[in-house]
């Protein structure tokens, strides 16, 4: 056994879908500089692997049931909306948390297995995973946890509330998570020092969370933490001593050399004072504990760093049927340029690359060694120079892989042939940032493009078979809403499918819209009065990246999050890739992308999930037309549950924009003060509607929610239990005329939600 | 609400029938047969695109 084991943990939460770099950069630079035990834990797959299983699901449904919520809910006249969220979570729980239970295994089975491949296996296997993180949230209310996202009742801009939020064992489902699974193995290891990547927002308190309880296991393991997140706000942590309960140190921008120092210096006893970019906790004169941040170091030669070491990474654990590797081409951005990103100062000072030639060398002996063949590079952009160069390497040197990106517009680079030869490479994906139509915006924006130059380049990409994605912007200081529009008819015109005043079908085929935020990085920040804002400070966040604004032009917040809706909308009507629930394979990081590497075109891709659509169409129109209407059949394990409140109608008010303000902002994990007053004033309670008894329905085979009154509940049962719905009017002596229209009408209506079926059709089932 | 209620094998904890007896309760003419499929609810704004 190793005298200096070291164990490097990505927390929860991340995503689900493919594997993390930093840690395996970190582990291969260590192992190259006289480290030989290096652990990596992806904590984060493995807590979501663990929280979606048949039996923490049951247990959380036994945890949530057992507050009794819907029972107390069920008393009150009307429900405000303070307990509309409760509301909602519990009727879930009751009538689709025992399914959900028995269907979540065979879920995971097909994003891993081939069945992923199947649209009419992949849609409900998604969406029965997020239901499923819907219960798991529930037995920890008011904590959400999504695929996406992990936020709690504490706002993550304030050392206080996280500190609690690490310490609530009612709320923090990590706590009994880390202390039954994690913790056990890690005491076990004894790690010297123990590292933790945090790029996320949703990361931070449970990290501290699991950085307080193995200080408390063992208090002579090293914490310490970096990460994209970290480099905002590490320097605040440091002014929190109260977190040091939680860490140890800091490293801040890029990690290598800092943590080879950190781990030197704790192995040999020596004193942190000289390791450049470490921040970390000591004691002053006085005995009080203060935050040290040590002056900056030099970026490492990105050329000379090792192939990232994935091993020992749960590649089984993934949520895809194959592994996407990420590789990082470069670190910083060539560009710098733009007003609005401080992407390329999370990674340290300065631009740096590795060769092409190491590139291709690199992934090509990564697929020898971890066998797949799909890669996304870690790349804010590639320059000009790389665009040409990097294909010229990939093909020369067999590296014979799939591979995505981010991008930046180079229409010299990105000539029709030049996308040509980065299709032959492997390109099946690339991710620009469109942000604007609006001259006048790209402008104060920096981004050095014109709309036109940037749809030529979308143009060669699509036409050499390469999808294209645009990043978006809403809200940039001084945006009216009539830009956006711009914004949106531009984006609408050239999207996929959409033929052109040129006859030709737009390149564009997913979008990727943010709204405008000011960090503290950032130019907006610096000089506000350039960008006509005027920064709202709030002392009492300490922790705080992300700063309010008022706006002296153009549209407020409140407003730009309205605009993104409404830019949302009108995309989801215009890429093919955003109709309905073709959705999901945008929302889960590279399985569309998986698409395109296992052979399909953009266009056949999108064909292919029409064809689950037009199934379906077909069996409704068997149905309606009366041909298959009499063998309709109630899906297997639909479950029924009374409502006090209509569910639909708490559902579309829970939508209200103010609503969803009121809930923690999906990128900074901050409550926008009064905004929950706010809400419940505008949008106003839900009465109780004793007389039409209402029913909340879940089939498992559909994944739908549906709203029914007691009487349909009856009608349902009914069908059950006659088995069909033939049998069903035999039982009840074949009625005709009207009865028989209205019971036609309604039967159909079922099938359309999902809870009935031809069975010949299996369509609907998982 | 015990921790089984809503189970749907458990369902006729407060309505026990026996199947043959069911479709003869349904009062044909007077019921309330609304359907509404709740839109889903999934955001579209959380889509982490962003990681280095
Ligand atoms: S937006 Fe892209 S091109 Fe502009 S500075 Fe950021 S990373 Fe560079």
């Amino acid at each position: 056994m190793s005298d200096f084991p070291i164990t490097l943990i990505f927390p929860p939460q991340a995503h689900f879908t493919q594997p993390y770099m930093g840690l395996a950069c970190l582990k291969a630079w260590l192992q190259e500089h006289g480290f030989d035990d290096v652990e990596q834990v992806d904590a984060s797959v493995q807590s979501y692997d663990h929280f979606l299983s048949a039996d923490y699901l049951r247990w959380a449904v036994r945890r949530a049931e057992a507050r009794g919520d819907l029972e107390q809910l069920a008393t009150k006249d009307e429900l405000p909306f303070a307990d509309m969220d409760t509301f909602r979570t519990a009727a879930e729980v009751a009538v689709s948390g025992h399914v959900l239970a028995e269907r979540v295994e065979g879920a995971k089975a097909v994003l891993r297995g081939q069945d992923f491949f199947d649209p009419a296996k992949y849609v409900p296997a998604a969406r029965t995973l997020f239901h499923s993180l819907r219960i798991v949230s529930a037995a920890w209310a008011p904590t959400k946890l999504t695929p996406h996202n992990f936020t709690m009742a504490y706002s993550i801009d304030r050392s206080n509330e996280v500190l609690a939020a690490t310490r609530d064992e009612d709320q923090n489902p990590y706590l009994d998570y880390f202390r039954t699974e994690l913790l056990p193995a890690i005491v076990k290891r004894n790690p010297r020092v123990l590292g933790m990547s945090i790029i996320y927002g949703s990361q931070l308190i449970p990290a501290l969370t699991l950085g307080r309880l193995v200080k408390e296991a063992l208090p002579d393991c090293h914490i310490t933490a970096g990460g994209g997140f970290l480099a905002y706000i590490g320097e605040k942590i440091l002014k929190a001593p109260a977190l040091s309960e939680s860490l140890d140190s800091i490293v801040f921008h890029e990690g290598e050399k800092p943590l080879e120092e950190l781990c030197r210096a704790v192995r040999e006893g020596t004193d942190f004072k000289h390791i450049a970019s470490l921040g970390y906790f000591t004691k002053n004169d006085q005995g009080e504990t203060v935050g040290i941040k040590n002056i900056g170091g030099h970026p490492i030669s990105l050329n000379e760093a090792p192939m990232p070491d994935f091993d020992g990474t749960p590649f089984d654990s993934y949520f895809s049927p194959e592994v996407v590797l990420a590789y990082d081409v470069n670190r910083g951005c060539y560009y710098g340029e733009c007003s609005f990103c401080t992407l390329p100062t999370v990674i340290g000072p300065g631009y740096r690359t590795r060769a092409a030639e190491t590139i291709a060398g690199h992934v090509k002996a990564m697929r020898e060694k971890y066998g797949f063949s799909n890669f996304n590079f870690i790349t804010d952009c590639l320059p000009p120079g790389m665009i040409r160069e990097l294909p010229e390497e990939l093909i020369s040197q067999g590296s014979d892989i799939k591979w995505w990106c981010d991008a930046r517009v180079e229409p010299r680079a990105y000539t029709k042939q030049g996308a040509e030869r980065l299709y032959e490479s492997g390109c099946r994906k690339l991710l620009f940032g469109f942000e604007t139509a609006v001259p006048r915006l790209l402008k104060l924006m920096k981004k050095g493009q014109t709309p036109k130059r940037t749809l030529e380049v979308a143009n060669n990409c699509n036409d050499a078979g390469i999808s294209v994605t645009f990043y978006a912007m809403v809200g940039f200081p001084s945006e009216t809403r009539e830009e956006a529009r711009e914004t949106l008819a531009m984006l609408q015109e050239n999207a996929a499918g959409t033929i052109g005043p040129n006859g030709k079908s737009g390149p564009l085929r997913e979008v990727s819209l943010q709204t405008f935020h000011v960090d503290e990085v950032a130019e907006v920040f610096r000089d506000p009065t350039t960008y006509g804002v005027e920064l709202l400070p709030d002392p009492a966040a300490d922790l705080q990246l992300y700063h309010d604004f008022n706006a002296n032009a153009g549209m407020s917040q409140l407003e730009a999050s309205e605009m993104f809706d409404e830019i949302m909308a009108g995309l989801r009507q215009s890429l093919p890739l955003f109709h309905e629930d073709t959705f999901f394979y945008f929302t889960q990081k590279s399985h569309y992308f998986l698409h395109l590497a296992s052979g399909h075109s953009p266009d056949e891709f999108i064909e292919h999930c029409k064809r689950r659509g037009v199934a379906r169409q077909d069996e409704l129109a068997r149905t309606a037309s009366g041909d298959a209407l009499l063998d309709l059949e109630v899906v297997p394990l639909t479950g029924t549950c009374a409502i006090p409140f209509s569910y639909a109608e708490v559902t579309r008010r829970l939508a209200h924009p103010l609503a969803r303000a009121a809930r923690p902002d999906f990128l900074t994990g901050t409550y926008i003060p009064d905004l929950e007053l706010r809400a419940a004033e505008g949008i106003g309670p839900v009465p109780s509607n004793p007389q039409k008894k209402l029913v909340l329905a879940y089939s498992p085979g559909s994944t739908e929610f549906v709203e029914l009154s007691k009487d349909g509940e009856a009608v349902l049962d009914a069908l059950r239990d006659s088995g069909s719905y033939g049998k069903l009017l035999q039982a009840l002596g074949q009625p005709g005329g009207p009865e028989r229209e209205r019971l036609d009408h309604f039967v159909l209506g079922l099938h359309r939600a999902g809870l009935l079926f031809v069975p010949e059709h299996q369509l609907t089932a998982l | 609400m015990n921790a089984d209620s809503t189970n749907p094998e458990n369902k006729s904890k407060d309505e026990t029938k026996k199947p043959e007896d069911a479709p003869k309760k349904l009062d044909l003419q007077n019921l309330d047969l609304s359907v509404e499929k709740v839109e889903e609810r999934i955001s579209p704004s959380e889509t982490n695109v962003f990681d280095k």
